[in-house]
């Protein structure tokens, strides 16, 4: 990107041109393949671990206050015994033309260099704009300020911040793991290496169902893989060019094959 | 120290001062109250990660993890990416393991039962007091000639720890040692004994195999090995030959869901089925064997046609599925607890031995491949049925449970309770207030896997061999001890043939030496000139022993001859008269909890239910059919009964389970079992008849017929709003070539 650019207004016209995170270092994007995804959720767990996140008891699920930073969503389809049910695992999709970060009124939530849609706990002010914005519902506000029963907080990664009532969190693409690769990268003086970051649901994910790495770098295996015939963005009609591309389900017939 | 993201993957020879307390002595280290951070130890610098390389106990499938230790605690698990079983993956489950470490509902100290046997009232006594009360009582035993009547109830043990156990109870003079936990796979176990002479549960190579037909194994979720076979399942689903998988149940399990087809077959008969896909394999010439002719006429009897009305499934479709599942080679058949669960369970896993014979999976890559390593071999006699009745008849003199809950995982009608109640002197090694424990005299609260020494030999293996190595990763969070160590220092105080039998100072000691069998055998295959503190030391760094092989095919042999006395009758027997009971009751693993063991973990009651996304709670599956035509409207709270009790939980109505069946998991309903686990949902194995198969030692859990009355409106929460994608185009699929 070329000079300085001064205002909000320019910065915001700029970012908004679909494609300008490809001058920057990194693309992070994930991408999920539903034909490996068993829909075993070891993936929400991880991230429950890996990113502090509050388990909020019985009652504050029945409101739909779950945290789930990545959900698995289930989808039925025909009646017995011809029925269908298939599951998505669904994450803050780091839309590249993001509908939250239009709304927040005081750029809590913004897009940075690497392409992620990112949250500044502490500059919140909660005003739940960027939920009610989001499409895929992926964004969780803190209602409460909830605690951890000792001695469980002492599970607590101090990479990442413990949020407090009033503000909004989603999935960060595991920011904290991208920090110390990028950081370690700049050390030894090179490039982050393709497979080097793994957020915590990639780690687990039994399957290897989710992939994770950098669009910009051409040898990447998502590289690679944004370019397979199964290849979708979730709800791409709103045109909000998200950084999760799921490759889709096959629906098998014995002898089968697919790329 | 560059930065801190440097990964270490150090074993304990790395742990300099923590070592002293990690290693031998058991109890806090001196100074332990104070922050760890004031005097840190040699292995740890503040805002440094350490990962040490050990074993998930969370389950019986012995996943190699690592743990991330920060300042002393740990902060992450994630699967060991070095390790043949869990290839640095893990499940929801074991990742939930680190928060069985630091539950607030952990046993700190050593108790003593003050009220009355089952009522949790404890009062708290030293160690020193503890293992003083257990000593006495054993040597009371041993005084009044009653030690061969002491018995030893234990979660199954195929490391060191079971050969200590075993050396102590050889030691004290007894040979009732009873392993057990709600899945022990027995009747799988026990049909490959008589069939192909195999012990302990093989490898499915799910990788490689084409076509997948599993009869009611839910392997993504809770059967067996989950990880390593979720890993597999993702290879089987890529590239040019992607893998089909069918699957057999009544209610669609999360596997089921991903599965291609879904085949409900009626409850009890999938042994029939299978069978009746057997019959039509020799049938149509499909199995080209010398001795098919000897399978023709042991087969005659299952014909497509016969069956399709006992097994509710079409003869085209019977005739289908035995044509793809011989042209799709490598192809494979998997019995899990959907076939086991009845009372005919071993003829089931014989039928489907039967079955892979015939399509060349027995010991095939892309089949059943056995392991090269002795995980033990089961006693079939020692079920929960032979126990209860001991000690019902007064015949246990002391009870030693470890790890154990048969209360919680077996019917009223076993009578576990009145059995508990009739022992004279219980001890329970346990982490957790469980509902066996509560019937203890003397409670010893025992390390977790995260805080102490093992090994284990993973059964299902991976079809090479594999031993992985348990190690402490952080200090004892309480004033908890090693179960080993119990054994050792009881042992000692008890003197005699018991403290000879076992001599090592420590059961860390014990552990170490009992791998010098394996250095020796290292040593002659890699003829490296390691010496064994070198290899050990390897050996914590890399967390176990293999040999990074890929699995080698073998021949195996199912002969006519040698199944015919397993072979299914007809359907499984179901208790009630069905004018009475009008349906099948089946009943699974909930996901994340299992046997019940993951409700204490917050993370695991918070996370949705991949079938039916309820949290905090559990739940009856009905199809909308058949409670439409009861009036029963989804969250209404309906009691289930059986002709031997009933339940009460809210209506989950499912579109996939039969309208003839309904369907429990399997998981909560504790009463005791810590804050987040108690009084949650129902606990539906109270309302089975007890039928134990005195072959194999498995009990039905699919053996009996209900009937549904409404109660009012019930409170389930569930996290799904609609499951209709309402042409959102939120799940795409593609339809596969060829
Ligand atoms: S961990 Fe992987 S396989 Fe399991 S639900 Fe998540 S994405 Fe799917
Ligand atoms: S990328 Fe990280 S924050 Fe996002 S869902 Fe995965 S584990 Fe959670
Ligand atoms: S399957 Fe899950 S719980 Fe069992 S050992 Fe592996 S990670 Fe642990």
């Amino acid at each position: 990107m070329s000079g300085v650019l001064k205002t909000i207004g320019e910065r915001l016209k700029a970012f908004r041109v679909p494609g300008y995170y490809k001058k920057y270092d990194h693309y992070w994007t994930m991408v999920v393949d539903l034909d490996k995804c068993n829909g075993c959720a070891a993936c929400t767990v991880a991230c429950y671990a890996e990113n502090n996140i509050p388990v909020v008891g019985d009652d504050q699920c029945a409101k739909g206050r779950v945290f789930n930073w990545i959900r698995l969503e289930k989808y039925v389809e025909g009646e017995y015994p011809d029925v269908k049910i298939r599951h998505i695992p669904i994450m803050c999709q780091q839309c590249s033309k993001a509908p939250c970060e239009t709304g927040c009124p005081v750029y809590a939530t913004y897009h940075n260099q690497d392409g992620l849609n990112v949250q500044v706990y502490n500059r919140c002010v909660g005003t739940f704009t960027c939920a009610t914005y989001c499409p895929y519902d992926v964004r969780r506000f803190n209602w409460h300020t909830y605690t951890q029963e000792k001695p469980l907080e002492q599970q607590y990664n101090p990479d990442v911040t413990v949020r407090e009532m009033g503000v909004m969190e989603k999935c960060t693409f595991c920011i904290q793991r991208i920090r110390a690769a990028k950081d370690k990268a700049k050390d030894e003086g090179r490039k982050v290496q393709d497979g080097e970051v793994k957020p915590a649901c990639v780690q687990t994910c039994p399957t290897g169902a989710m992939i994770f790495g950098d669009l910009n770098d051409t040898g990447s295996e998502v590289y690679k893989l944004a370019s397979n015939a199964r290849t979708y963005r979730l709800l791409d009609d709103l045109n909000t060019v998200p950084s999760v591309i799921y490759l889709k389900k096959v629906s098998g017939n014995g002898g089968t094959t697919h790329g | 120290m560059k930065r801190r993201d440097f990964l270490k993957f150090i074993g304990a020879g790395g742990l300099g001062a923590a070592a002293g307390f990690i290693f031998g002595r058991t109890g806090k280290p001196p100074g332990a109250k104070l922050m760890p951070v004031l005097i840190p130890d040699d292995n740890i610098t503040l805002g440094l990660a350490n990962y040490y390389s050990s074993l998930c106990t969370q389950c019986g499938a012995g996943c190699g993890i690592q743990a991330r230790v920060m300042d002393g605690r740990v902060k992450k698990i994630e699967g060991n990416p070095g390790h043949p079983v869990s290839k640095g993956k893990l499940c929801a489950l074991g990742q939930a393991g680190v928060q069985s470490l630091y539950n607030p509902d952990r046993i700190k100290t050593p108790l003593k039962r003050r009220g009355e046997r089952g009522t949790g009232d404890y009062v708290e006594i030293s160690w020193d007091e503890a293992l003083k009360a257990v000593t006495a009582n054993l040597a009371e035993i041993e005084k009044q000639k009653k030690a061969d009547k002491l018995f030893l109830l234990t979660s199954p043990q195929r490391g060191s720890l079971g050969g200590l156990m075993r050396g102590f109870m050889a030691g004290i003079g007894s040979a009732n040692i009873h392993e057990y936990e709600l899945s022990r796979y027995l009747n799988l176990q026990y049909a490959n004994k008589v069939s192909m002479g195999l012990d302990g549960l093989p490898y499915y190579d799910i990788a490689n195999t084409r076509y997948l037909l599993s009869f009611g194994a839910d392997f993504s979720s809770t059967w067996a090995s989950p990880v390593n076979m979720s890993y597999g399942y993702g290879q089987m689903r890529q590239g040019a030959h992607r893998g089909k998988l069918v699957q057999v149940e009544p209610r669609m399990s999360l596997t089921g869901a991903n599965a291609d087809e879904w085949v409900p077959a009626r409850p009890g008969s999938e042994a029939i089925l299978a069978l009746a896909i057997a019959h039509a394999i020799v049938e149509k010439g499909w199995y080209k064997g010398a001795d098919a002719g000897a399978w023709r006429s042991l087969l005659g009897r299952y014909s497509p046609k016969d069956v399709q009305e006992m097994t509710d499934v079409s003869t085209e479709r019977i005739y289908s599925i035995a044509k793809e599942i011989s042209s799709n080679k490598p192809s494979m058949v998997i019995g899990g607890d959907g076939l086991a669960s009845y009372d005919n369970g071993i003829s089931g896993h014989v039928a489907v031995n039967i079955l892979n014979h015939l399509i060349g999976a027995n010991g095939a890559i892309g089949g059943v491949l056995p392991n090269d390593h002795d995980s033990g071999k089961v006693d079939f006699k020692r079920g929960i049925a032979p126990f209860n009745q001991a000690a019902l008849s007064g015949n246990a003199s002391a009870l030693i449970v470890h790890n154990a809950n048969p209360a919680f995982t077996t019917p009223v009608a076993a009578k576990t309770g009145e059995a508990l109640r009739k022992i004279p002197f219980i001890v329970s090694l346990t982490s957790f207030m469980d509902e066996t424990s509560v019937y203890a005299d003397i409670i010893l609260p025992i390390h977790t896997g995260l805080e102490d020494w093992g090994d284990d030999t993973p059964s299902p293996g991976v079809g090479f061999p594999v031993r992985t190595i348990m190690q402490p990763v952080v200090t004892p969070v309480y004033d908890t001890k090693s179960a080993g160590d119990i054994f050792l220092s009881v042992a000692a105080s008890l003197g005699g043939k018991t403290a000879s039998s076992l001599k090592a100072g420590s059961f860390a000691q014990y552990v170490k030496d009992s791998w010098q069998g394996a250095y020796a055998k290292d040593r002659a295959m890699a003829s490296s000139a390691l010496t064994f503190e070198e290899f050990w030391n390897n050996l914590l760094k890399k967390g176990g022993w293999w040999t990074d092989q890929e699995p080698k095919k073998r021949s195996i042999n199912v002969s006519a001859q040698a199944v015919s006395a397993y072979l299914p009758q007809g359907q499984a027997k179901f208790d009630g008269k069905d004018t009475d009971y009008p349906l099948y009751l089946v009943l699974y693993q909930q996901h994340g909890m299992r046997d019940g063991r993951g409700a204490n973990l917050p993370w695991l009651q918070e996370l949705a239910d991949p079938t039916t996304t309820v949290v905090w709670g559990s739940w009856v599956d009905i199809n909308p059919k058949t409670a439409a035509s009861r009036g029963i409207k989804e969250g209404d709270l309906v009691t289930v009964e059986s002709p031997y009790g009933k339940v009460t939980l809210p209506a989950y109505l499912y579109p996939a389970i039969r309208p003839d069946t309904v369907g429990m998991p399997i998981g909560q309903g504790h009463s005791a079992y810590g804050r987040f686990a108690r009084s949650r949902g129902a606990n539906p194995i109270e309302i089975l008849p007890f039928k134990e198969d005195a072959r194999s030692g498995a009990y039905a859990l699919n053996s009996t017929r209900v009937r549904l009355s409404s109660n009012g409106k019930g409170n389930m929460v569930k996290i799904e709003g609609s499951t209709k994608e309402l042409g959102r185009g939120i799940i795409r699929t593609v339809s596969s070539k060829g």
